[in-house]
């Protein structure tokens, strides 16, 4: 009977461990950078960024957000870049963005800079732009370094 | 009685009317838009037409008597805002103008907010959201705040939340982070869609960030 009873309050016990995981787990489901496999799985199959197009709006939109860190011209210099613990993406410079593909200029932006292992301090912008304009602006960050992915 | 009447009827008049006219004499709306019907129109310093619903009183009064610098980079309308440009101090007011101009300014609201927990963080849960404002997020890039140490850091681009514990109302907080839409067409900062929990726990992170804690 007492063997019973312990039994009847493991099972209980193990009810509810489980259940609060899982709502732990549901509660900060959206606060944790996405895994890579997370990130490979939510980038569209179609994804083409080498063949959006700059267009007025692209500008318009690194103006209006992307400035603030990178600079008007994309220099990295930024009202924001002097009090960042790391420099902000100097988008001239071809030596490290000749280093990157396409697809993970794309992500960076889509994602924030922790989901391709660089800075957090670049915030994702997958729920403010939409993943057109997101190509048209690595196509724009092609144009500032004139360069392309090696 | 009937001569007490008319005076003191003519004086509350005479009250309302100069209460409604301190703002176009100050001329606030030549900056800020006052009335949710002027969307269309460019303003050159933040929305005023739901400060009922954002700002605190006492910070409010106590800004309009000695303005502080909320955005070191200007408002992002500004032509000058990526460039530092060298931005105009804001008027200050006497004591009565400042009391007056409160009042009005408490009383435009655009929604009702749903009200939010104001139950304390615990250091272990203020600890945890700190490193989401820093690093799931980002916030640090554009906001300055308080790190756990009392410092202030952080970006400039973004209004400073060093003292956003005095200065907002956490409703209105919890509301811009959830829709920011609702009060502002247009901003520079990210959408981020938070579940329910995170958005309070930020809600009062944000909350905990105060002046006085400054080390």
């Amino acid at each position: 009977m007492t063997n019973r009873k312990h039994l009847l309050a493991g099972i209980i016990l193990l009810t509810i461990l489980t259940t609060a995981c899982e709502q732990s787990k549901q509660a900060t489901s959206t606060v944790r950078p996405p895994t890579k496999e997370e990130v490979t799985k939510t980038i569209p199959q179609n994804t083409q960024p080498e063949l959006a197009q700059v267009t007025e709006g692209t500008r318009q939109t690194y103006q209006w957000y992307c400035t603030q860190c990178h600079g008007i011209k994309g220099k990295g210099d930024g009202i924001n870049a002097k009090f960042l613990t790391v420099p902000p993406r100097n988008h001239t410079k071809a030596q490290y963005l000749e280093t990157r593909t396409d697809e993970q200029l794309f992500q960076a932006i889509k994602f924030g800079g922790l989901s391709v292992g660089r800075a957090p301090c670049m915030p994702a912008w997958g729920e403010t732009l939409d993943d057109d304009i997101i190509q048209s602006l690595v196509q724009y960050i092609r144009e500032l370094c004139q360069c392309e992915a090696l | 009685m009937k001569t007490w009447i008319t005076i003191i009827f003519s004086g509350l008049l005479l009250s309302a009317h100069a209460s409604a006219g301190i703002v176009e004499e100050k001329d606030c709306g030549s900056c800020h838009r006052l009335h949710p019907e002027d969307a269309e129109k460019v303003f050159t310093a933040p929305d005023l037409h739901y400060a009922g619903n954002k700002f605190q009183p006492k910070w409010l009064k106590q800004f309009l008597k000695n303005p502080e610098v909320i955005r070191p980079a200007g408002f992002i309308t500004n032509s000058g805002f990526s460039q530092i440009a060298n931005l105009s101090p804001h008027s200050s007011y006497t004591e009565q103008e400042a009391n007056t101009l409160t009042d009005i300014l408490m009383d435009l609201k655009i929604s009702t907010l749903s009200p939010v927990t104001s139950e304390p963080l615990s250091k272990g849960l203020r600890a945890k959201i700190k490193y989401q404002f820093e690093r799931t997020f980002g916030c640090i890039s554009c906001h300055q705040s308080l790190n756990l140490a009392g410092k202030v850091r952080g970006g400039i681009s973004g209004p400073s939340l060093v003292n956003a514990g005095n200065r907002l109302q956490a409703e209105w907080v919890a509301g811009w982070l959830n829709d920011p839409e609702v009060y502002m067409v247009k901003g520079r900062m990210p959408r981020y869609k938070m579940d329910p929990t995170t958005l309070s726990q930020f809600t009062r992170f944000i909350m905990t960030l105060k002046k006085e804690n400054i080390k």
